[in-house]
């Protein structure tokens, strides 16, 4: 039994904008444990960013907490002060953001930005300590070292990327979170990309959350997939089982909607229809409006929650009379 | 950058040809002949007339005119001032421009670098009250009439609280005994602040690679201490003993003008700051250095407001001509008798080729210091560098 990293649970979030409360992340509770890699995947929009910023406690100014913890190592961090936050930034968790293209300060040289996060959180560390860890990074993710002395705009876009990575790498994080790393890069790279993260992570040991609006890519890269739907996890459990016998009818939609990986041929169904609107409350089963297996039964009013249909394989309580 | 360098400094020298030209044409076409009033000057003896004549070519067609100002523009050649026969206009710049180079370089610095600091402020609080009260005093400081605040302030702090004097950059009476000029003493002001300024930077230069950010605020303040010392000691050894009396009611003399174009020329530089800091905050990188865990002062310092530097020195490079027609106004006002007083002399009572000796001098001024502004410029922002060397 591996133990539990991070403990995310009950986490309620929304953002107060004029035209009212945008309702990103509702009621979601997830583990991940250390040296796992965990995937979140749904359609853009579905708060996924969102949750990778709040367990980084960097959310917007207008997004509000309304309840829930996030526990990494045993130590809470909803609440916690910015001075405490910044010890276990980058300390214990780092972040792979969606918009890594511009992840750099364009007048910084690479090096310098990375040894910037160095000096924060290992003081003691002499310049050449940190240059040597640099150049080691460097050649793990498939970089040259003359890189550090490179400005971002000098760079292709997945070298910039790698380069994320080593940042990323560079205080030693227990957890690194991917939000979408690869959407700016063209096919080829991100693969490599993908398998870099892959190996790297292995490699150290490390804990994983990727996030992807991409089920064929969350296959790949994880262990254990969660599937969110309007700010709320709808199904989550081992990869293997979420992809073999899928139970909400959104996972399946999702599914259907994707070229199959191993290359069966198999007709795309598309989904119909558009997310809701997260900005007013929806009673029961947010997906209802769209679901292709809907019965005139399946409406549910109450709070939705999570159950376990067989050993860690939750799914939302909608799509019980299907299963 | 060399290449960008020399490249620039070849554009500067053609904008400056174009310069001495269109501004002889625009001498050329002010109403009335310049002789008139060369010949009410009864102090000008007829030798002078005539060599003046024949200096300026007075008596050839337009283009050898123009051909002739250029030479002897290059030969330091003005002729003789109108008004101040036998002065020549070389040796009144001499006198004048150290005065308003002394003071408005001083008032640049202060102001960009003041305004710097405030808009820089202003953006990070966005939203606090203080925010709101001192972005209204920047806008009205941006907008108001300037002469009406000059005088305000001159009647202010001159005459109802009596802290500064009344224009003039000396008290007379403390010049009588003087063993030095007024210039003499300049020099060594401006000879000095130079040095300082030098030195300041040298330390910032020096220092900047100490990796523990601990021990390089500590060496950077060691550092202005021992400068500070060295300047304590130079002051009271010496000559720089006997002219430090002299230094001094020049210094307190700058106080106010200093102050007041100051007040009025930082909102300017405040507000842009603001604004442009204010879309560098949105930006992916404040993010993540936000996630890398780094101190709020050093996110501001380090990564918004060194971005946003660059479209403030952009525009702060478009307002250095401005110190001309601001040094009319300001030595006006201040009785500054520096090279803007000396212009509205020449120009108001036809002292032709001093007034062509004085516009020629700021153009240059002007020039060189856009020609600084853009390497520096090139220098802070690598985009631009790369883009130069290719
Ligand atoms: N700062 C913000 N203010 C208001 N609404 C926001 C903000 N950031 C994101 N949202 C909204 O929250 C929802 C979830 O966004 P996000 O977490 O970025 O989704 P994803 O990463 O899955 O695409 C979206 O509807 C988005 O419009
Ligand atoms: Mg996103």
């Amino acid at each position: 039994m591996s133990k539990i990293l991070l403990e995310v649970k009950n986490l309620s979030m929304h953002y107060d904008t004029l035209e009212g409360n945008v309702e990103a992340v509702k009621n979601v509770s997830f583990n991940v444990n250390s040296g796992e890699s965990f995937g979140l995947v749904g359609e853009s929009g579905c708060g996924k960013t969102s949750v990778a910023m709040t367990l980084l406690q960097l959310q917007p100014e207008n997004s509000i907490i309304t309840e829930g913890s996030i526990k990494l190592d045993g130590k809470e961090l909803v609440g916690l002060s910015e001075n405490d936050l910044r010890k276990v930034r980058w300390d214990s968790i780092s972040i792979v953001f969606q918009g890594a293209m511009n992840a750099w300060n364009p007048v910084i040289k690479i090096g310098e930005q990375i040894r910037e996060a160095m000096r924060e959180h290992y003081p003691q560390n002499s310049k050449q300590e940190n240059i040597n860890k640099i150049n080691e990074l460097f050649r793990m993710v498939g970089l040259d070292e003359s890189i550090s002395e490179r400005f971002p705009h000098e760079l292709s876009g997945g070298m910039k990327q790698r380069a994320v990575i080593a940042l990323a790498l560079s205080c030693d994080p227990k957890i690194i979170i991917a939000d979408e790393p690869t959407t700016a890069l063209d096919v080829v790279i991100q693969d490599q990309i993908l398998n870099e993260i892959k190996k790297v992570q292995n490699l150290l040991g490390l804990s994983l959350i990727y996030i992807s609006h991409d089920i064929a890519v969350i296959a790949e890269m994880t262990d254990k997939i969660a599937v969110m739907y309007a700010g709320s996890i709808v199904e989550m459990g081992p990869t293997k089982n979420v992809f073999t016998s899928p139970k909400h009818s959104y996972t399946r939609a999702l599914l259907d909607s994707t070229p199959s990986i191993k290359g069966e041929k198999k007709k795309l169904r598309s989904l119909d229809g558009e997310p809701p609107s997260l900005i007013d409350k929806i009673d029961g089963c947010s997906f209802a409006p769209r679901c292709p297996d809907r019965e005139i039964s399946c409406n549910p009013t109450e709070h939705m929650s999570l159950i376990e249909i067989e050993p860690d394989h939750y799914v939302d309580v909608c799509s019980q009379g299907k299963i | 950058m060399l290449v960008y360098t020399i490249k620039r400094f070849f554009e500067m020298i053609i904008v400056f040809f174009l310069f001495l030209i269109i501004s002889y044409l625009l001498f050329n076409a002010i109403p009335g002949n310049a002789f008139s009033s060369l010949l009410l000057n009864p102090l000008l003896p007829p030798e002078t007339y005539q060599r003046t004549i024949e200096t300026f070519g007075l008596d050839k067609p337009l283009f050898e005119r123009i051909q002739l100002y250029i030479i002897n523009f290059f030969k330091g050649d003005f002729g003789y001032s109108y008004i101040y026969y036998p002065r020549t206009p070389i040796e009144l710049i001499a006198e004048r421009l150290p005065r308003t180079l002394m003071l408005f370089s001083i008032v640049n610095v202060i102001a960009f670098y003041t305004g710097f600091l405030v808009g820089k402020i202003l953006a990070w609080r966005r939203g606090s009250k203080s925010e709101t009260w001192i972005t209204i005093g920047s806008v009205f400081s941006y907008t108001v009439f300037y002469p009406w605040f000059a005088l305000m302030m001159l009647w202010f702090f001159g005459y109802k609280m009596g802290w500064f004097p009344l224009g003039k950059f000396l008290v007379p009476e403390k010049w009588y005994d003087s063993p030095y000029s007024s210039d003499e003493i300049f020099y060594t002001l401006i000879l000095f602040t130079t040095v300082t300024s030098v030195f300041l930077f040298l330390i910032f230069i020096f220092t900047r690679n100490i990796e523990s950010l601990q021990s390089r605020r500590n060496s950077r303040f060691v550092g202005l201490i021992i400068l500070f010392i060295i300047s304590a000691i130079y002051w009271s050894n010496g000559e720089a003993s006997l002219q430090r009396f002299y230094a001094a009611d020049i210094a307190y003399h700058m106080i106010l003008p200093t102050f007041t174009v100051t007040l009025v020329a930082f909102a300017g530089t405040a507000l842009l700051t603001r604004t442009t800091m204010m879309e560098v905050l949105k930006d992916d990188y404040i993010l993540t250095a936000r996630a890398k865990g780094l101190s709020q002062k050093r996110i501001r310092d380090r990564h918004a407001a060194r971005t946003a530097l660059l479209p403030v020195v952009t525009s702060f490079i478009f307002t250095i001509i401005t110190i001309i027609d601001g040094s009319v106004l300001t030595e006006s006002i201040f009785s500054w008798p520096g090279m803007g007083q000396l212009i509205l002399e020449a120009v108001t009572r036809e002292d032709i080729p001093l007034a062509m000796a004085s516009f020629s001098f700021i153009g240059i001024l002007a020039l060189i210091a856009h020609f600084i502004a853009d390497i520096s410029y090139a220098f802070l922002d690598p985009r631009i560098r790369v883009k130069v060397e290719n």
